[in-house]
């Protein structure tokens, strides 16, 4: 099913091609993709959503979080079921 | 570069060089000196030069009392060497290993030990000096876009652009390499990096707010009463409980936490591949490495067992093959591990903690202790030993050729399961798990998850640089030496006393395993015997003073005496059985249960029913 996710990631050169990098690596395809600064010029908030199952969406979260330059994963989906 | 350091350290903590004025690439050097590095690894070239004059001048000016370099620079024949090099260092001494490389080549040829050391959870520091900054997107001579290639492969890659971020960069790689689960972190540094003017601070790390929190909140996770209480009530009411413990228990330090549960609760042990030496392979209670070419034992152990406790330990396709049908008759399936991502990647499990393996075992002990549980266990006991006994590992002991198992046991017999083994990948890898004792971690260095040919050579020499005293052995097979065979010049510049043992197959042989099963005996480009070289005659060629062939087996125990024996290094090339396989083995999308033991085995299956043929040749 259709999952959205939203990233804070440390404004690195780079950060945007590690997640990227990370689902094409992990064979998640990603639908659509926008990379804005925050308030915070440091910090930027990437939105993609991507099809995938619950178990992927589990994995592709746990891996997205061992990124460095990751500072948060969010699935506001969840979040609102919870 | 936007993350500011954080002042951690008190002015009552100042560095003593606080306030100095050193180029970018003297701070990279006192940096290594300060984060405790004694050896470095690595190739020169243009983009790397500044810091490898730092190197030079540090030594000069830091002689050791015995007149030896503090940090000595180990030059390897390709930079592939010099970072299996830095990683056999780090598996052998369980500290960061240092390679440093110029730009361009020097630093793609780094990408396979990074890949390999982060599949393997290994940690590193890996320095490539990159083009001027104001160079970079150009199409420079030696220009590679680094940070793009790395950071696809390694635990994390830093571009420094910002010279006033370089020093708590690279400190911040050595914590990243080391904390959490362990991996490669490279660092590019452009050519005016280096030489830019600095003053050095003495402490100060990145921020990396989001990394540091998720690692705070791991390294801070205990377990509840209740969830040993869960722990409990499941291990109390299995009759076969099995450990199934991983490379994760090696990099956490975590042997003898173990080893003191093992003793309180009796459960037997079986390790990975990379969970070799986790746990004393002598011990009665130890079944040896388990998965596609595990011990028999081990894996029917596993197809007994109703409890599984996997400690470090990803459930990884070459253990769980089949994850639906891995340890199909458990009940209970707990793990441990320290990264979150790994709980039920692969296999769901019933029962979970992330965390530090060693408080987490300790913890669970010191519960059954103070609550009286022990489950009884003297049947499974006495099932295991069985095990052991009827499916002990075999080989044909009478046969006109060298048998590869033989040698092992030879080299073994000396060894004791205390000498440090590396290897190259393929059947000599497996036949070196299978055969030798390993009595404590860090003594067994191979490529485990990548599976890269030409680790072993490399590997042996790092680790010798981290145990001067010490055996150290590279157990390698003729094709997979081939692949890093320059580095043995760099065992003799080096005067290291490394024993390297190639048996000789004539081939790839684990590829011709595999196309006599599956492809009906057509060797495609695995059968080397039209290649001409001496092996013997090329370690001369490279100064080993005692380089011999064996191809008798009434000499082996002799020659193997006087290969061990000699005093520097030494190169012996065994000619073995040509078609010697590697038994047992759980062939592709196979179960435990439908493992082929091979001729000298004990299997459970009837003969008839053994599927040892596809090919017709076996």
């Amino acid at each position: 099913m259709n999952h959205t996710l939203s990233i804070l990631l440390q404004n690195e050169a780079g950060a945007l091609v590690r997640v990227a990098g990370l689902f094409a690596a992990r064979g998640y395809n990603i639908d659509t993709l926008t990379v804005a600064a925050t308030l915070d010029p440091a910090v930027s908030r990437l939105t993609l959503s991507l099809q995938c199952d619950d178990v992927a969406l589990t994995q592709i979260l746990q891996q997205t979080r061992k990124l460095v330059d990751v500072l948060q994963v969010a699935h506001p989906a969840t979040a609102l079921a919870a | 570069m936007n993350a500011q350091p954080l002042k951690t350290e008190l002015d009552t903590q100042r560095h003593a060089l606080a306030g100095q004025p050193m180029s970018g690439a003297d701070v990279i050097v006192q940096v290594f000196a300060d984060e405790g590095v004694e050896v470095l690894f690595g190739y020169s070239g243009g983009a790397i030069l500044p810091v490898y004059d730092a190197v030079f001048r540090y030594n000069a000016l830091h002689l050791k009392d015995n007149g030896d370099e503090s940090m000595p620079l180990i030059v390897p024949a390709n930079e592939q060497g010099a970072g299996f090099m830095a990683a056999g260092y780090a598996r052998a001494s369980g500290k960061v290993g240092v390679a440093v490389v110029t730009s361009g080549p020097g630093a793609t040829n780094m990408v396979t030990p990074v890949r390999d050391s982060m599949a393997d959870s290994i940690p590193l520091v890996v320095i490539c000096g990159q083009v001027a900054s104001s160079s970079i997107g150009s199409d420079a001579f030696q220009e590679a876009p680094i940070s793009n290639i790395m950071g696809a492969c390694a635990k994390h890659v830093f571009l420094v652009t910002d010279a006033g971020q370089l020093e708590a960069t690279l400190r911040t790689a050595f914590t990243l390499a080391r904390s959490g689960r362990p991996g490669p972190v490279v660092v590019d540094v452009p050519k005016d990096v280096q030489n830019t003017a600095l003053s050095f601070h003495g402490n100060g790390e990145l921020a990396l707010a989001g990394y540091r929190a998720r690692l705070h909140a791991v390294e801070q996770a205990a377990l509840s009463d209740a969830d040993c209480a869960a722990f409990f009530a499941a291990l109390m009411q299995a009759k076969r409980p099995l450990i199934y413990a991983g490379g994760g228990v090696i990099a956490a330090d975590a042997a003898t936490p173990l080893r003191v549960f093992v003793e309180t609760f009796a459960l037997p042990v079986t390790t990975t591949l990379m969970g070799l030496g986790a746990f004393d392979t002598t011990d009665p209670l130890a079944l040896h490495m388990l998965g596609m070419h595990g011990t028999a034992y081990a894996n029917y152990a596993v197809e007994d067992c109703d409890f599984v406790f996997a400690l470090g330990a990803r459930f990884d396709d070459r253990v769980a093959g089949m994850p639906d049908k891995f340890a199909p008759r458990a009940k209970f399936i707990a793990q441990l591990d320290i990264d979150p991502a790994e709980i039920g990647k692969v296999k769901p499990v019933h029962w979970h903690h992330v965390g530090p393996m060693t408080r987490a075992l300790e913890r669970l002990t010191a519960y059954g202790r103070a609550h009286g549980l022990c489950p009884s266990l003297d049947a499974w006991h006495t099932h295991v030993a069985d095990l052991k006994r009827v499916h002990a590992m075999n080989y044909d002991r009478d046969h006109t050729l060298i048998q590869p198992y033989a040698v092992l046991q030879a080299i073994n017999r000396h060894t004791d399961g205390r000498a440090i083994i590396s290897t190259g990948v393929g059947q000599h890898q497996m036949w070196a798990a299978q055969y030798f004792d390993f009595r404590a971690p860090r003594h067994w260095l191979t490529s485990g998850s990548m599976g890269t040919m030409g680790f072993g050579l490399p590997a042996a020499i790092g680790a010798q640089f981290a145990h001067r005293d010490k055996l150290v052995i590279d157990v390698d097979g003729d094709a997979s030496i081939r692949m890093n065979i320059g580095e043995m010049e760099t065992v003799t510049t080096y005067a290291l006393p490394i024993k390297v043992v190639v048996l000789n197959n004539v081939g790839d042989g684990m590829v011709r395993q595999w196309q006599k099963l599956f492809f009906k005996g057509r060797f495609a480009a695995s059968d080397k015997s039209l290649h001409k070289k001496d092996f013997v005659l090329a370690a001369q060629a490279d100064g080993f003073a005692w380089a011999q062939r064996l191809e008798r087996p009434d000499e082996l125990e002799a020659t193997i005496a006087a290969f061990l024996a000699f005093d520097g290094p030494a190169f012996l090339e065994v000619m073995i059985d040509p078609d010697a396989g590697v038994y047992p083995m759980v062939g592709p999308g196979a179960s435990y249960a439908q493992m082929i033991t091979g001729d000298f085995i004990a299997s459970r299956n009837a003969p008839s029913t053994q599927e040892t043929t596809a090919s017709g040749m076996f």
